[in-house]
């Protein structure tokens, strides 16, 4: 009797047990049923972009926007974004997982440069004009209202080779430090764009001749072919953490930027397809913009340079480039987990990345 | 233990049986030789639903199961997606898109133009100003923009330039008064 209380104790605990989980299950399960009928019935515009700026200065569809922030660092950091693709809310995304929020935190005089929404007025906009004529009026800017007579310059994605022309470019610019996020210098490791842009297979000429801009919807398909699962794999995360109302949150956040592509001007896309992917001008030394050579070892400034592991849009290899190429003594590279997306938002963005930029950037400033 | 092997232990096998078949699809491909994907990639669909129902039979249904089942299909979406990757990283796939890319513009040109001139000549009928003319409009703005910060940036050269003359010449004159006052005053 004695034996058979004791071996019935244990598995009606286990019974129990597996009995309490279920229960769990089915509520998480009531949750996601709840929050998909909320998503589908009652779709709220997620609110973005929740750190207070100010604009400074606009140039044709260019914003240069200040955040509040307490300024403990003396030097004010221009952050260089991509061109078209996509909205650089992204890096502004929610409270507490926003790196404008996270960078203000830490003291730095941000600064954004929004490059704007193009039209069809803005097709004859080149790599050139936004090197040239753009980013210096832009840092300029910066050293006007931050009072400073230095500034850094951080570029992300596309940000990164146009930053990094425009500081070898000008050496006389005050840069007191450069970072390169995620940002292709050799064109030669760019993975499966470089593979579909070979001057072999695709006609950039006959392509912005014929439709004088990239739509929005082509630069879409482009970025959703690099990565044909993804909507799958999003789809499935979300279903399993549908229970979550802030996974919902940041996902409704997230979701909404991920499909808002914007258009790039056709002569912009010329010339970079056809001299960054095609020609790999910019690492070789052979890139000329306003009639002067673009050369990266004019670069002397610290540099930090971070480079994600599974990035489909600027493969390590590429990004790391950057690193060889300048003359500065001082430079650092260092690879994170995740593609290219994970450095400027989502939990592993604040976790790894950030604070090291941030760090880096601090004993510098 | 060989008869009831983990729910991971299945995965694990079935996730390597997906990349060595994406090894061998490579290679066909690479050889230039085509294969029908739903023949050659249909034993690894079973191979995986095999391994699933196993784990369905094998013990009690718990909500572990959930947790697996979540864990299969992202193993099996990160498996697929890395056949798509190297499938679409070949020059097959780059000649394949430029083709069709290709062929795709043939029909845009010709259906845009039309389309272009057409949604001109009705708007020119109803008296509205058309794409192009407000295109010609902002692009007119925005040189004019340009030209007004071009004069910007010399009326600011300008003024740095007065404010160090008028710098000089106040430093000139203060010079020149003290050494006016260094004459008039008396000997020590």
């Amino acid at each position: 009797m004695a034996e058979g209380s004791g071996k019935a104790g244990p598995e009606a605990a286990a019974a129990f047990e597996v009995l309490g989980r279920w229960h769990e299950e089915v509520s998480r399960n009531m949750l996601r049923m709840q929050h998909f009928a909320t998503l589908l019935l009652h779709p709220e515009e997620p609110e973005v972009g929740p750190t207070p700026r100010e604009e400074i200065y606009r140039k044709h569809k260019s914003r240069l926007y200040r955040y509040a922030s307490s300024r403990m660092h003396r030097t004010p950091l221009l952050f260089v974004p991509n061109l078209g693709i996509s909205r650089p809310y992204i890096f502004d995304l929610l409270p507490g997982g926003s790196f404008v929020e996270h960078m203000t935190r830490q003291g730095f005089d941000f600064y954004l440069l929004d490059w704007g929404v193009f039209g069809p007025e803005d097709n004859h906009l080149t790599v050139e004009d936004c090197v040239t004529r753009i980013l210096p009026r832009m840092a300029r800017k910066v050293l006007e209202s931050s009072g400073a007579r230095e500034l850094s310059v951080l570029g992300y994605c596309m940000g990164g080779p146009l930053s990094a022309c425009f500081l070898a470019l000008y050496p006389d610019v005050p840069a007191k430090a450069f970072v390169n996020m995620a940002g292709p210098i050799d064109f030669s490791h760019a993975g499966l764009f470089r593979c579909w842009l070979n001057r072999k297979y695709f006609d950039v000429d006959r392509f912005v001749d014929t439709l004088g801009q990239i739509p929005a919807d082509l630069v879409r398909t482009g970025f959703k072919l690099l990565k044909p699962s993804m909507d799958l794999s999003t789809g499935l995360n979300l279903w399993w953490n549908l229970w979550n109302e802030s996974y919902v949150k940041g996902f409704k956040a997230l979701n909404k930027w991920a499909n808002e592509y914007v258009a790039f001007p056709g002569e912009f896309f010329r010339q970079w397809v056809k001299e960054f992917y095609q020609e790999n001008r910019l690492v070789r030394g052979e890139l000329t913009l306003g009639g002067r050579p673009v050369k990266l070892e004019t670069i002397g400034c610290p540099v930090f340079v971070v480079g994600a592991k599974e990035d489909n849009i600027a493969p390590p290899a590429c990004v790391r480039a950057l690193i060889d190429a300048v003359s500065s003594r001082d430079k650092e590279y260092v690879e994170l987990p995740g593609g290219h997306i994970s450095l400027i938002a989502g939990r592993g963005a604040a976790t790894h990345c950030w604070p090291k930029v941030s760090s880096w950037l601090a004993v510098r400033s | 233990m060989v008869e009831n092997p983990s729910p991971q232990a299945l995965f694990d096998l079935w996730k390597k049986q997906i990349e060595d078949g994406t090894q061998a699809w490579t290679k066909l491909m690479g050889q230039g030789q085509t294969a029908d994907p739903a023949t050659f990639w249909r034993p690894y669909m079973d191979q995986g639903l095999a391994a699933w129902s196993k784990v369905f039979t094998q013990g009690p249904v718990t909500p572990d199961l959930m947790t697996q089942w979540k864990q299969f299909l992202d193993q099996w979406i990160a498996a697929w997606s890395k056949v798509l990757e190297q499938a679409m990283g070949t020059e097959a796939f780059a000649q394949a898109l430029g083709k069709y890319l290709d062929q795709w513009l043939t029909v845009q040109a010709p259906m845009k133009k039309v389309a272009d001139e057409s949604a001109e000549a009705t708007l020119s009928t109803l008296g509205i100003p058309s794409r192009s003319q407000v295109v010609g409009v902002a692009r007119q703005v925005m040189d004019l923009d340009d030209r007004i910060e071009r004069l910007e940036d010399r009326l600011d050269a300008l003024m740095t330039r007065m404010d160090d003359l008028f710098k000089a010449l106040g430093e000139h004159e203060a010079a020149a008064a003290r050494r006016a006052a260094g004459r008039e005053a008396p000997p020590a």
